[in-house]
């Protein structure tokens, strides 16, 4: 089938290999327009917002970090920083920045900018900041040399910094208002990656076009302009994907999914599971939840199998503990198998027929609906009614906010800001963490050992010894009972097959880099 | 003239009131917008900052008095998640809004009226039954499934109207002075572009006015009826005045008087539906500015918003009610 698009963007590579012979003839040129299809609508442009995917998805190739993650890749690389050193008492890391390169608004990138960039995030009170740990400051030693201190050493520092998006001072200085510049950054870049936005239009598209001047160059395959469309119901994204109007639709059903992995013309990416989803369970309630024992039987009254086969058709990881399988320090098997026998007889033997359960969850996502329907009907089967209750994520973080309104289980997905134990684990486990005191940890788990072991690993950087210590902290965890980890999604994208280069980047949950994507 | 000035001043009165009450079911809903705009492990004492920074630590009547003062001087605040003035949001989102209500408007009253006056006339006929049968089944589907359906059927298998969006891809650089695509093209003279966003704009109003219409058929009809049964009726047809002069000379003005009033208020009850359509056709607009508001409990958003759409319906209405006093002056002064 020849699609408009195809035609259009065909017509625009015409366009632009003639304008490319009169200009730079040897040089490889971006070509083509790349359509991709988003459900949610980004809030802004603010690299301080970088912990929302949808707002990162747009910032990855418009600014430029320190480090990186390549697209598929767990290992930090370098990107502006050409290379960094770490103090022995692992408290200062000091990087030396690439020369020539360049702002979209022709300044260069100097070490001022990288401070500037910091001090912004930190007096804006920046989410984004939530991720690095002990970081105190940051210093310009020279033109292309900047130091970056810490309080005490940070193991996941240098993973963390890869969502510290650089800004040009230049740009964003005389923004800076009473606001921290937030209200300019919102709708303005500022940055100095491959493309620039040129249309901002939050709840229709916005468009980003190849920046020149990129110091990267242009070799291989690109775009010239990529188009972000913000198209919320699935089955319009599928008949747009179908019209040849988008090339990258990701949040079709899985129905549809399947249904395309046998079509001609498309393709069905199927990245690594890293987000993963769970029921956290109330330890501290002064209910039945607060008793292992109770827990105990709990944590055997999910199939995990059944969901991945039915509501995920098999897109996915089985999960067996609360780390994505294969990450570093992954222990095996921490959590109970499903055996709703055994739960039974718990039940019975314990004389706990009859006790009534809350669990909260987002309705809106279907796969949340689906485990609550399941563990629903398991519990039924035992002489358990669980009510569920569905909410928007401000109303159920907030009942989160006191052990007491908390209810006895909650959903939530895992989005690991960077492929490192940390990022999961601290955040659901760590007792300095409880949904009471402003975290993820909706357990409202408070175990010493856990979180002694949870803070060495965090402050040591030899991996092997953070691999040892995640471990023992997955084992007690699993002991205690206190998730069921309901699944490790993979994240499924369909595309058009005009698409080359597409790779999801399993360090920047729910994204991918569209800078390494041209059009055949 | 002291109608008019009571019923601004009812409007007033009324639209203070939508404030109070859209302003404390925000804070009463559960949601904290501090913790959201915090970001994931962000710590109760960087909570409690943002909190204060967003004056949400004071007593919610303090925050009130604050707002409205705020909303008095012209401004509805700054949105804790886009980062821009409310004020300047809202009118980039509301003219594609309202030019989607307002097509719906006019396939609502093209449809309506001439088919409530017609089954009015034919009261009773195979034709009435059929009417009524389509308007009902009309009323009764939900909006968003009428919406899928057209847009699975009409645009996706049949190719007869566009998918989704606002404007075809070569037209996507077309740039407006006011944000009313249809508007802004003529303007430019670009017949291209215009024909291009009616297109666009077909289905979607299309699906949005299909309940509206039915229930307009319906008010329309009834009205007619009772202008049928009227005694001016008899006399002009005595006088042997031709069937379609007394149908739109005699019974239409004044049997659409009636109807006039509910489709005023239709206009407001649309600006408050197009979330539906806007989500299923990918269009811009308040509703998706509204949802997101919504479930981000970025509560300035929510009350402005609600306060667009609210003042919206008032004027809708207000103007009826002078269109109708104009016409009949004597009616409200019984009243």
């Amino acid at each position: 089938m020849k699609s408009t698009l195809d035609l259009l963007t065909g017509t625009a590579i015409g366009a632009i290999a003639l304008a490319g012979l009169t200009a730079l003839p040897a040089m490889a040129e971006p070509q083509g327009v790349l359509v991709i299809a988003e459900n949610e609508t980004p809030e802004n442009l603010d690299p301080a917002n970088a912990t929302n995917s949808t707002v990162d998805q747009l910032l990855l190739g418009v600014y430029d970090t320190l480090v990186q993650f390549t697209a598929g890749d767990v290992e930090v690389t370098p990107r502006i920083a050409d290379s960094w050193e770490i103090s022995d008492d692992g408290q200062t890391y000091t990087f030396t920045l690439k020369q020539g390169v360049t702002f979209h608004d022709g300044s260069a990138l100097t070490a001022e900018d990288v401070v500037f960039s910091l001090e912004r995030l930190v007096a804006a009170n920046a989410g984004v900041m939530n991720n690095m740990g002990t970081y105190s400051g940051a210093e310009a030693v020279d033109d292309y040399t900047v130091a970056l201190t810490l309080d005490a050493p940070f193991g996941p520092f240098l993973s963390a910094l890869a969502r510290i998006y650089i800004v040009s001072k230049d740009a964003v200085e005389p923004h800076m208002g009473d606001d921290n510049a937030r209200q300019w950054l919102a709708v303005n870049e500022a940055g100095s990656g491959p493309y620039t936005v040129t249309d901002y239009a939050p709840t229709e598209a916005v468009t980003l076009e190849a920046f020149p001047d990129y110091w990267g160059g242009w070799d291989g395959n690109h775009v010239a302009e990529v188009i972000f469309r913000y198209v919320s119901e699935p089955s319009t994204q599928l008949a747009l994907l179908e019209a040849g109007e988008v090339h990258i639709a990701p949040d079709i059903t899985v129905e549809d999914k399947l249904a395309l992995q046998g079509r001609d013309g498309y393709i069905v990416d199927i990245g690594s599971a890293a987000t993963p989803l769970y029921f956290y369970m109330n330890t501290a309630s002064e209910g039945p939840m607060g008793d292992p024992a109770f827990r105990e039987m709990i944590a055997q009254t999910f199939d995990r199998q059944l969901h991945l086969d039915q509501v995920l058709m098999g897109f996915g990881t089985l999960p067996d503990g609360p780390l994505p399988v294969g990450w570093m320090g992954h222990a095996a098997g921490t959590e109970l198998p499903f055996d709703l026998d055994a739960a039974r007889a718990m039940v019975e033997e314990n004389g706990w027929a009859g006790t009534e359960l809350l669990v909260r969850y987002l309705p809106d996502i279907q796969e949340e609906q689906a485990a609550v329907e399941q563990l629903q009907s398991n519990l039924g089967q035992i002489g358990i009614t669980l009510t569920a209750e569905g909410m928007t994520w401000p109303a159920q973080a907030a009942t989160t906010g006191s052990v007491e309104t908390t209810a006895d289980l909650n959903m939530l997905y895992s989005f690991p800001n960077f492929p490192d134990p940390h990022a999961v684990l601290n955040g659901n486990f760590n007792g300095a963490l409880t949904g009471a005191k402003g975290g993820l940890n909706w357990a409202q788990y408070e175990n010493p050992e856990v979180d002694a072991l949870l803070n060495a690993a965090a402050s040591s950087a030899d991996p092997a010894e953070r691999a040892a210590l995640y471990a023992q902290v997955q084992e007690l965890v699993g002991a205690d009972h206190v998730a069921i980890t309901v699944s490790l999604p993979g994240s499924v994208v369909a595309l058009s097959d005009s698409v080359e280069g597409y790779v999801y980047n399993v360090a920047h949950h729910q994204t991918f880099n569209y800078m390494d994507i041209g059009l055949k | 003239m002291t109608y008019i000035l009571q019923r601004i001043a009812f409007s007033l009165l009324s639209l203070f009131v939508l404030v109070l009450i859209s302003f404390l079911l925000s804070h009463i809903v559960p949601g904290d917008p501090a913790y959201v705009a915090a970001g994931p492990n962000a710590g109760a004492e960087k909570i409690a900052e943002i909190r204060a920074e967003m004056g949400l630590d004071k007593p919610v009547a303090t925050q009130f008095f604050i707002y409205l003062g705020d909303v008095l001087r012209g401004d509805f605040g700054t949105s804790w998640f886009t980062h821009q003035p409310i004020l300047q949001d809202i009118a980039q989102e509301l003219p594609p809004s309202l030019e989607l209500v307002l097509v719906a408007m006019v396939i609502n009253l093209v449809v309506s009226l001439p088919v409530g006056l017609l089954t009015a006339r034919f009261n009773g006929s195979r034709f009435d039954d059929l009417v009524r049968l389509v308007s009902i089944a009309g009323a009764g589907l939900p909006i968003f499934w009428t919406a899928i359906l057209l847009q699975q059927k009409v645009a996706a298998d049949w190719k007869l109207f566009p998918v989704a969006g606002r404007l075809s891809f070569e037209h996507r650089r077309f740039e407006g002075q006011t944000g009313f695509t249809l508007l802004d093209s003529l303007m430019q003279g670009r017949l291209d572009v215009f024909f291009d966003a009616l297109a666009h704009l077909m289905l979607p109003a299309f699906a949005l006015a299909l309940l509206f219409t039915a229930v307009g058929v319906r008010i329309t009809r009834t009205s007619m009826i009772s202008e049928f049964k009227k005694d001016y009726v008899t006399l002009a047809r005595a006088k042997g005045a031709s069937e379609g002069r007394v149908m739109f000379r005699h019974v239409f003005p004044n049997g659409a008087t009636p109807a006039l009033t509910v489709f005023g208020m239709q206009f407001g009850w649309m600006l408050g539906t197009t979330v539906l359509v806007e989500e299923i056709f990918g269009r811009p607009g308040i509703g998706r500015y509204a949802v997101k508001a919504v479930t981000q409990s970025d509560i300035h958003g929510v009350v402005a918003v609600v306060f667009v759409v609210g003042l919206f319906f008032l004027v809708a209405n207000l103007v009826v009610d002078l269109l109708l006093y104009a016409i009949n002056p004597r009616k409200h002064l019984e009243g």
